[in-house]
């Protein structure tokens, strides 16, 4: 072995990538950047609980309830009609609504039972949710108003899924999103990159295909092997690991596909600014890392802290999360998901005027 | 034309007719423009002042492309698929008449050689191959006037000189040509030349034109002396 051998070569690799700033700027802020998100989310997380309380009784007992759960420390509690609670409850806005019925009295020596309404996809949420009360709810009947020390229980009743849902089934809908988006992108922005290293970009260009014909020509392309992926990643879901399943499974494509036309295009977009595939590679830390933290596959997006949550509002993974999840978990019709339809309809025409903005510069 | 790449001028005010149904050189070193000139007859680039007329079209132009065919200097095709899958692409892009398109590309695949490889992937061939396949893909919709850049770069003698057959006989039959090359017994072989250096236009005109304008017996000997008319600042590959 050869010292000089070793360090000629050592020395080579160096002065490579030493001229490769993007890399090497890259290799020190992409893991810094992921690892930020990561604290931001963990620690600036919030742990409350937000409550609905919908009271339909006059009682002083209701009113003990009510005040005492608002001075809960766990808990963040809004006063609410039925009706408004249902709405801010199927939007996500809360995470439960308790509701306090007509003549409540705790004379008597029949159990109070409360009803609990939870959205319950998510199984985290729900179990904080009643943990939260059932610490809370005792302290708040203190003896004067409950002489008889009846007790009171809880019924908790789920939108979806329920005590039967598990972190899987709240995961499953947002992975098939995830892994259209991702390898989709991938895929395409090599191929493309290609296309211009081998020089065929260049027999396409003088040829007479349009540059409309080569975003449409990618897509479908692309879009074949996107629904192949979906169709194994759902089947799979539904038949081999028994994922709970209540929408309409071509509403699952549609938002696929939706999802891949965008990343088809951000593909043939962002390749040029690439000019070999280690360098495609490094956009997966920028632009598809963060999207994967925040788009609330693993955290809904009510625990982010503000700042993030809006930026994952700008984000088309949250939207096609939403909807997927929408379609799989509460099985939603495409009537209720027309903000996220729209959103993904707007990214994929984005993405499809910058990657044919993109074209236009390749014939310079 | 002119046209500049940053501060790089690659071509700077050229102006030159070529002929119908000839075989048109571009001779010069590299980096004397030769590219940047045949990108922009084929319409892949546009000059930053004046225009190139192809066809009677002022290129770029997307209507008479199929009418044009292009060899890029590099293969340029795609390596992971069969020479057959190769020619069914541009076949299909051109508009290659589905019912002709088998015919054409067995035809063409014979006149270049390679009817017995029409099925393997093009990373399996040499490098004198994959200009073949090039060629092919470039000849397959029957353009009217072919764009070949240093077509015979890299081959061996023997298939160079069935190169230079093949274009003498489409010639013949009436398509243009324009071909580029560094190499001065190619230019032996045009109808007519363009020496090119250091994107200026040195002469135009048939070999024997310019050897008599150069007063030499020899083409590169002529290719120097014109050469050599030029300042000497000027003089030096930029590339």
């Amino acid at each position: 072995m050869s010292r000089r051998r070793v360090l000629a070569l050592a020395t080579r690799i160096v002065r490579q990538f030493r001229r490769d700033r993007r890399t090497l700027i890259l290799m020190l802020v992409a893991p810094v950047l992921v690892i930020s998100l990561l604290a931001y989310i963990y620690r600036g997380a919030t742990h409350h609980v937000s409550l609905a309380i919908v009271n339909s009784d006059a009682s002083p007992v209701a009113a003990q309830i009510v005040a005492g759960l608002t001075a809960s420390q766990s808990l963040t509690v809004k006063r609410m009609s039925a009706a408004d609670a249902e709405r801010a409850i199927k939007r996500n806005d809360i995470d439960a609504v308790l509701t306090l019925p007509a003549n409540l009295s705790l004379t008597g020596s029949t159990p109070q039972t409360l009803t609990v309404t939870l959205e319950g996809s998510q199984p985290n949420t729900s179990s904080a949710v009643l943990n939260a009360l059932n610490q809370a709810l005792p302290n708040t009947i203190v003896k004067a108003i409950n002489p008889a020390g009846v007790p009171l229980r809880l019924n908790p009743v789920f939108l979806h899924g329920g005590p039967q849902f598990d972190q899987l089934d709240y995961f499953a809908p947002t992975f098939i999103g995830f892994f259209a988006f991702f390898f989709v992108f991938l895929l395409t922005s090599v191929s493309f990159l290609r296309e211009r290293i081998q020089g065929s970009i260049e027999r396409l260009m003088v040829s007479p295909l349009s540059r409309a014909e080569i975003v449409l020509g990618y897509m479908l392309g692309f879009a074949v092997f996107a629904a192949l992926q979906s169709i194994v990643l759902v089947l799979y879901c539904v038949y081999a690991i028994h994922i709970h399943y209540t929408g309409h499974i071509l509403l699952v494509f549609f938002f696929t596909l939706l999802l891949t036309i965008g990343s088809v295009n951000m593909g043939i977009f962002l390749s040029t600014f690439a000019r070999t595939e280690l360098q495609v590679v490094q956009f997966i830390p920028i632009v598809i890392t963060p999207q994967g933290l925040l788009s609330g596959i693993i955290w809904p997006l009510s625990s982010l802290p503000g700042p993030l949550r809006i930026l994952a509002h700008v984000m088309p993974l949250t939207y096609a999360n939403e909807a997927l999840r929408g379609v799989m978990v509460s099985g939603d019709r495409l009537s209720a998901l027309w903000l996220q339809t729209g959103v993904l309809v707007g990214f994929a025409a984005l993405m499809v005027i910058l990657a044919a903005s993109t074209l236009h510069r390749e014939i310079a | 034309m002119s046209r500049r790449f940053g501060s790089i001028v690659a071509l700077e005010r050229i102006s030159l007719a070529i002929p119908r149904g000839r075989i048109f050189g571009l001779l010069g070193p590299s980096g004397s423009g030769k590219t940047t000139l045949i990108r922009i007859a084929a319409g892949a680039l546009s000059p930053d002042s004046g225009e190139m007329r192809v066809l009677d079209h002022i290129m770029p132009d997307r209507r008479i492309t199929a009418h044009i065919g292009y060899m890029t200097q590099a293969a340029a095709l795609y390596p992971d698929l069969s020479l057959r899958e190769n020619l069914n692409f541009f076949g299909a892009l051109y508009d290659v008449p589905a019912r002709e398109l088998l015919a054409r590309i067995e035809e063409i695949t014979r006149e270049v050689g390679l009817a017995d490889r029409l099925d393997s992937p093009l990373q399996t061939f040499s490098g004198g191959m994959r200009q073949r396949a090039s060629l092919a893909c470039a000849l397959l919709h029957q353009p009217e006037l072919l764009i070949l850049d240093e077509p015979t770069v890299g081959l061996d003698p023997v298939l160079r000189r069935s190169f230079w057959q093949r274009f003498r006989e489409l010639a013949d039959a009436g398509r243009t040509l324009i071909v580029s090359s560094h190499i001065m017994d190619e230019a032996e072989r045009c109808d007519e030349l363009a020496f090119l250096r250091d994107g200026r236009l040195l002469a135009t005109g048939s070999p024997d034109a310019l050897r008599a304008q150069a007063g030499c017996q020899d083409l590169e000997d002529a290719f120097l002396a014109l050469a050599g008319a030029l300042p000497a600042a000027l003089s030096g590959g930029h590339r």
